[in-house]
């Protein structure tokens, strides 16, 4: 029974639901903050991603008269429930650690792959040939990146399981303790190709500049979530804001947490996740242009393919 | 005050805005998103935000006189908008025609077709005129919220 209750509340309260989704428009309201800042402007208050959630909430919701209704409005309300779900499986070092019943590393990488169904479902069930675009680019984008998350995943999980003499460990709580007791990825030499590859997939996974092709405003009118107005709309923007935090936290918890506990670990890991989100996502979505879907693909199967399978290889060999 | 009227409160800080062209010459256009809304006056600030799809919007930006081929592309797209929405016509031809104002494929009186809520005169408007334009587009959105 404690187990159950347990289980709901780091699904709806911490380290999923209410938290997940604060930090992540909080983070979101930092992003467009510096980025405004970097750019010469005032830019918008910090809490502007909880304002725009108010004012969606106060909007009618259309649905196109050609589109699939059920799908149409249901989608969205998918890939939030999968991002809470994520959200409480990722551990953070020292103060949270999930149920063994939530599942493990895999089981965030197939919950990962599901917002970006849930943008081509909505893309084509939308009717709109704008979502059909989005939808073909969405899906050629995710052939490209998951291969190469898939490779960093197993060399984490090889030289984890390696060290303690199985093969291969995809448990997120014993690949953080492991490096609570050695040291942490970030500063393993073989393990730097995986972070490098893992350092280029999330900005795909996010949709951000470089690779925020399916949604591109300029070209496809932000694509899959053309026709989606008022909540509905909004339930985008909290699945976003929730992957943010998933997808961010996965990263820490694969490569550097910290070897505190208590508050200072809440705080250290918040400042983390900070420091990802400006170094990762805003310095990299101003800098950067919009590349072609073929670039984008080409792109994938060479750098971020190589880059993890030279960290496996590495791992495997030494 | 009521807890609703305090999240409408909190809710008209967050204007999106969306821009019609309806056979504008382009010189409006360059002024609100060159000039007025962007990289320069920032109305960023204000929680505005430009959108790709008017099914986003909640302030619409209408240019040019509405020339007779537009206008049922244009009312298509108004009708796109989901309520509550405010329109503002930005620049002189949405009022009398502007430079084109006799010409026989200009439907000049722009608020015979769209309801139109605030005008910013002007051959094109200065960027703080625009700006002024919205903050008072955001005053009557607050009372249709």
């Amino acid at each position: 029974m404690s187990t159950q209750v347990a289980v709901i509340l780091s699904v709806l309260l911490f380290p999923g639901g209410l938290f997940a989704l604060t930090l992540g428009l909080a983070l979101k309201g930092v992003d467009r903050r510096v980025a405004a800042r970097l750019q010469g402007r005032v830019g918008p208050p910090l809490t502007q991603p909880f304002i725009d959630l108010v004012k969606l909430a106060f909007k009618r919701t259309m649905v196109p008269t050609t589109a699939c209704e059920p799908v149409f409005l249901g989608a969205p309300l998918v890939g939030v429930v999968s991002m809470l779900a994520a959200a409480a499986l990722v551990p953070i070092s020292g103060l949270y650690t999930p149920e063994p019943i939530l599942g493990n590393l895999l089981v965030v990488l197939y919950l990962l792959v599901i917002p970006g169904i849930v943008l081509m479902v909505a893309g084509s069930s939308s009717s709109s040939p704008y979502g059909a675009i989005g939808f073909s680019r969405e899906m050629v984008l995710m052939l490209a990146y998951e291969g190469p998350i898939v490779l960093v995943a197993a060399a984490v999980a090889l030289r984890v399981g390696m060290a303690e003499g199985h093969v291969a460990t995809f448990s997120l709580v014993e690949i953080v303790a492991y490096q609570r007791t050695h040291s942490i990825f970030l500063l393993d030499p073989v393990m730097w190709p995986a972070l490098g590859a893992f350092c280029l997939f999330f900005p795909a996974n996010l949709g951000i500049v470089p690779f925020d092709i399916p949604e591109a405003e300029t070209e496809v009118l932000e694509g899959p979530v053309l026709e989606y107005s008022g909540p509905a709309l909004g339930l985008f923007k909290v699945m976003s804001a929730l992957k943010a935090v998933v997808v961010l936290g996965l990263g820490i918890a694969l490569f550097a947490p910290l070897g505190l506990s208590g508050a200072p670990a809440l705080l250290g890991w918040l400042a983390e996740i900070a420091v990802l989100m400006v170094l990762g996502v805003t310095a990299v979505r101003l800098s950067a242009g919009r590349m072609r879907i073929d670039q984008a693909f080409s792109f994938f199967f060479k750098w971020p393919l190589l880059l993890s399978a030279a960290s496996v290889a590495a791992i495997a060999l030494v | 005050m009521t807890i609703l009227q305090k999240f409408k409160d909190i809710a008209v800080r967050s204007p999106w805005i969306y821009r019609i062209n309806a056979g504008s010459c382009n010189g409006c256009d360059v002024e609100m998103a060159t000039t007025a809304l962007i990289p320069r006056y920032d109305v960023e600030r204000l929680g505005c935000q430009y959108c790709g799809s008017p099914r986003h919007a909640d302030i619409v930006l209408i240019s040019g006189p509405l020339t007779r081929h537009v206008v049922d592309a244009a009312r298509r797209v108004f009708d796109e908008i989901p309520d509550p929405k405010v329109t503002v016509a930005v620049g002189v031809c949405p009022i009398s025609g502007g430079i084109f104002r006799e010409s026989y494929a200009v439907l000049a009186p722009i608020d015979d077709y769209f309801p139109i809520d605030v005008n910013v005169p002007g051959c094109p408007p200065r960027p703080q005129a625009i700006i002024e334009g919205i903050a008072q587009a955001i005053q009557v959105w607050r009372q249709r919220l």
